[in-house]
């Protein structure tokens, strides 16, 4: 946040110069002056600090120069488009990778595990947006199937607009719940890998359980606190690619916005953008610790 | 992961890719900038057809290569070399200097990587030296932490407390024993850097945070996205780069995990149980 408010002044020159640009040079000096008041950018450093960070807690973000609403209800808009989006990825990411990952674990070594590595590795490596592009491509294009973007056709209400969402929400959510796996899918892997030779797995297996119920009930089980605080770790990397992913899907979450803000060279919105995300990465480091804690109760 | 053959297919796949930037004013069949006929499907003259203002696709992608390629291992350079810096420096000194720097470095651990880098190149304005610098000096908290974590283990070790009994100083301790400890870790972490900076400059320069006129995949994904090639389904337009882009991150991470796995027995042990 005080980065925030340092990096318009640390650039050189005039800051109002610098956010008008070559407009600048055709405003008289009184408008100039009068911008600068309304910026928060008249008086010393430390004052002009202090009211930054009083207006910033209070809710006061300033108001974006392309649409000139308040920032923080540009945000307030897109942000529960892009949670409707991230939140269900983590979860559904979570549990195809754990299922993946336990399977590869206990067939390690065969064609099922070197698959599944090959599979997730080169998906790991490719660029978010360019697979949404691809995915759109065969999936919207060729076959029709669904939607070329954005999250409604239209006028429905209800039920059909429940359906109509869920619709267009198809191919960004499994792009973005495989990508999540493949972050994860490896450290599955290795944590049930160094689970399989404890005594409690043999036990389980020396009792006449099924190899699916051990591997299920007993290993993994005990793999999940590694995935938790991985998920936390990288919750920042999961949101960025959905920031891209939503520009290609027209999808009107943060992406899309960050997008258009930085067309437009709309300082107040990256700012608060950047600053709403700040936050919601500290609160899943925080959700992480208490899920944790949950999991591992010999953390507690 | 099979270890050998995986390194291999990574250096392999890496070296051709190196080969076409070094080589691309001599193997490139046309000038990446001269101007042509628009919207050219792929034929014998124009391997992968030609964009919007008619340059030729395959020579853009060519050339491509340098800025992608550039832009990975410059910012991973600095950004590896600051973090090895500031790690050395903070398990060394403990106390007081290492809270501070591992304070700042923990700040940044937990920030959004890509929106910062956003707002901060929308300041600095779009240019491939910004995106360098903007890459490398936000990615080296992680190596950081490693470095420091290495050198906690080391600093502790009999051969340096022997050492230190015998009157070696700081620097040649750092120089003689924790350097050549580290340095297997550290290769892997340049490398891994160097896949992470070239899939944030695609995704930079797709923003339009990069050079508007330089030829990088990041950007030809965005004039394919922005100027009709990605509507109009002219997939040998947008397909090639992000492929290229893959089949470079790839190889680095295979590459990254068969050092680590040399520096690391145990994670071989892992890897192969």
């Amino acid at each position: 946040m005080s980065l925030n408010f340092l990096l318009p002044r640390l650039m050189p020159g005039d800051p109002v110069v610098n956010i008008l640009g070559e407009e600048a040079s055709y405003a008289p000096t009184e408008v100039l002056e009068e911008l600068k008041a309304e910026w928060g950018l008249d008086g010393p450093l430390y004052v002009q600090y202090f009211r930054y960070l009083g207006n910033y807690l209070s809710g006061d973000w300033g108001h974006s120069f392309l649409s000139m609403r308040p920032v923080s209800e540009a945000i307030g808009l897109h942000l529960r488009w892009t949670l409707a989006l991230v939140l269900p990825a983590i979860i559904l990411g979570a549990l195809l990778a754990t299922i993946a990952g336990a399977l590869a674990a206990w067939y390690r070594k065969s064609k099922l595990d070197v698959g599944f590595s090959a599979a997730f590795l080169s998906f790991y490596s490719m660029p978010h947006y360019w697979l949404a592009m691809v995915l759109l491509f065969v999936f919207g294009f060729l076959l029709g199937w669904f939607p070329l973007g954005k999250v409604t056709t239209g006028d429905t209400s209800g039920l059909a607009y429940v359906a109509d969402v869920a619709w267009h929400m198809v191919l960004p959510l499994s792009l973005l719940t495989v990508s999540k796996a493949a972050y994860d899918f490896l450290v599955v892997r290795n944590s049930v890998i160094s689970i399989c030779g404890e005594d409690y797995v043999l036990m389980a297996q020396a009792k006449g359980l099924s190899q699916m119920a051990v591997l299920f009930k007993h290993a993994v089980r005990n793999a999940l606190a590694p995935l938790v605080t991985v998920t936390a770790i990288q919750f920042g990397a999961i949101l960025s690619g959905t920031l891209m992913v939503e520009i290609v899907f027209s999808w009107p979450g943060m992406g899309t916005m960050i997008y258009e803000a930085i067309g437009a060279r709309d300082y107040p919105v990256l700012q608060g953008a950047f600053f709403i995300i700040a936050v919601c990465m500290l609160a899943a480091n925080f959700i992480a610790d208490v899920i944790y804690v949950w999991l591992d109760p010999r953390t507690r | 992961m099979k270890g050998n053959k995986a390194r291999w297919a990574g250096v392999a796949i890496l070296s051709l890719f190196i080969i076409c930037a070094v080589l691309a004013p001599w193997i490139a069949p046309h000038d990446p900038w001269e101007f042509g006929p628009a919207f050219l499907h792929p034929s014998t003259t124009n391997l992968l057809g030609t964009n919007d203002v008619g340059q030729d696709i395959f020579s853009e992608l060519l050339y491509g290569a340098r800025i992608s390629l550039l832009v990975g291992f410059a910012a991973a350079l600095i950004s590896v070399s600051l973090g090895t810096m500031i790690g050395l420096v903070a398990g060394f000194r403990k106390g007081i200097i290492d809270d501070l720097l591992m304070g700042v470095t923990d700040v940044f651990l937990v920030m959004p990587m890509l929106p910062l880098a956003i707002l901060v190149s929308v300041y600095l304005g779009p240019s491939i030296w910004n995106l360098i610098l903007v890459i490398g000096l936000l990615w080296w908290p992680s190596t950081a932490r490693v470095i420091r974590s290495q050198v906690l283990i080391i600093r502790e070790s009999g051969y340096v407390e022997s050492a230190r009994a015998l009157g070696a100083g700081d620097l040649w301790i750092m120089r003689r024993h924790v350097l050549p400890n580290v340095l297997p870790l550290l290769m892997a972490k340049f490398v891994l850097t160097v896949a992470v900076a070239m899939l944030m400059e695609a995704s930079l320069s797709f923003l339009g945070l990069g050079d508007p006129i330089a030829k990088s995949w990041g950007i030809m994904l965005r004039y394919a996205f922005l100027r009709g090639g990605f509507v109009g389904g002219m997939w040998w337009w947008y397909v090639p780069p992000g492929l290229a882009i893959g089949l470079c991150i790839s190889s680095l991470t295979l590459i990254s995990l068969s050092v680590e796995e040399k520096s690391d027995p145990r994670l071989k042990r892992v890897l192969e149980r």
